[in-house]
């Protein structure tokens, strides 16, 4: 099963590949440039997927102590931290041309550092504790409280003044991107979640084999 | 604005070195744990030191 999601994770990531420069026209205003933005953003919802799957893994956890959960949210975490490092670099890589500056202290580019640190200390903290128990509780915990930053990082841009563009698609009202534009989106979307899927099914039976072999 | 092929090519390059460098490393990280310790078959308890 895990093995049919990498190919089809392959497969789609293709198909992404082929929307993003075959399909999808130059767009008007920044030219070739913008089409960074099927990696940038499609990284940036899986990232959001894989916290929110931290979140309700970590509830769960706390209020069943069941072992899966806990797994499913350290192997959530970690692909979501790869995710968020991803968006961060490509954000940075087309920042530069747009912008002027590889970074900036703006709210959006901040909370995602932030969102960034948060997770990363999640998995430092769970590998700094060796009581296994105590490190499932103390990052349930933590887990529950990092996912808060989630709607900071995805409003800020509407909040404050900032140099990010506002949500063109996740936001009250229609799109204003052109159809084609959107589709290339979502295909690269659903690319990148399946290979989150993939990821964590693969770390999730990793977490088990690990902690059978430390047993 | 120029089309800055270099940057677009830099952000798909990250992408693919990371997502298969991690790909990779489950995938190496699998081998070594399915793999059989000599003297200790696949599935056998721990032994006593």
């Amino acid at each position: 099963m895990t093995r049919v999601l990498g190919w089809l994770a392959a497969l789609a990531l293709l198909a992404g590949l082929g929307m993003a420069f075959a399909v999808a026209p130059r767009e008007a205003t920044q030219g070739t440039v913008q089409r960074i933005m099927y990696v940038h953003v499609p990284s940036v919802w899986v990232a959001y997927c894989a916290f929110v799957v931290v979140f309700v893994a970590s509830i769960a956890y706390l209020a069943t102590r069941a072992e899966a959960a806990d797994r499913l949210a350290h192997a959530s975490a970690e692909v979501g931290v790869l995710f968020t490092g991803l968006t961060i670099a490509t954000g940075s890589i087309w920042g530069k041309p747009t912008w002027g500056t590889w970074w900036t202290w703006d709210a959006r580019l901040t909370s995602v550092a932030v969102l960034f640190v948060m997770y990363v200390g999640y998995l430092l903290l769970r590998g700094m504790i060796d009581e296994g128990e105590r490190a499932a509780r103390y990052a349930a915990v933590l887990g529950v409280v990092a996912a808060l930053n989630i709607p900071l990082v995805h409003f800020s841009v509407l909040w404050w003044r900032t140099l990010h563009q506002p949500p063109s698609l996740m936001k009250p009202g229609p799109s204003s991107m052109p159809p084609v534009i959107v589709r290339a989106l979502l295909v690269n979307f659903a690319a990148f979640a399946l290979l989150y899927l993939y990821f964590v099914a693969k770390r999730v039976r990793l977490l088990r084999l690990e902690g059978e072999a430390g047993a | 604005m120029g089309d800055n092929w270099g940057f677009v090519l830099a952000a798909y390059a990250l992408a693919a070195i990371v997502l298969t460098g991690y790909w990779r490393h489950l995938v190496r990280r699998e081998r070594e744990l399915n793999a059989p310790v000599a003297g200790h078959p696949p599935g056998a308890p721990p032994r006593q030191q």
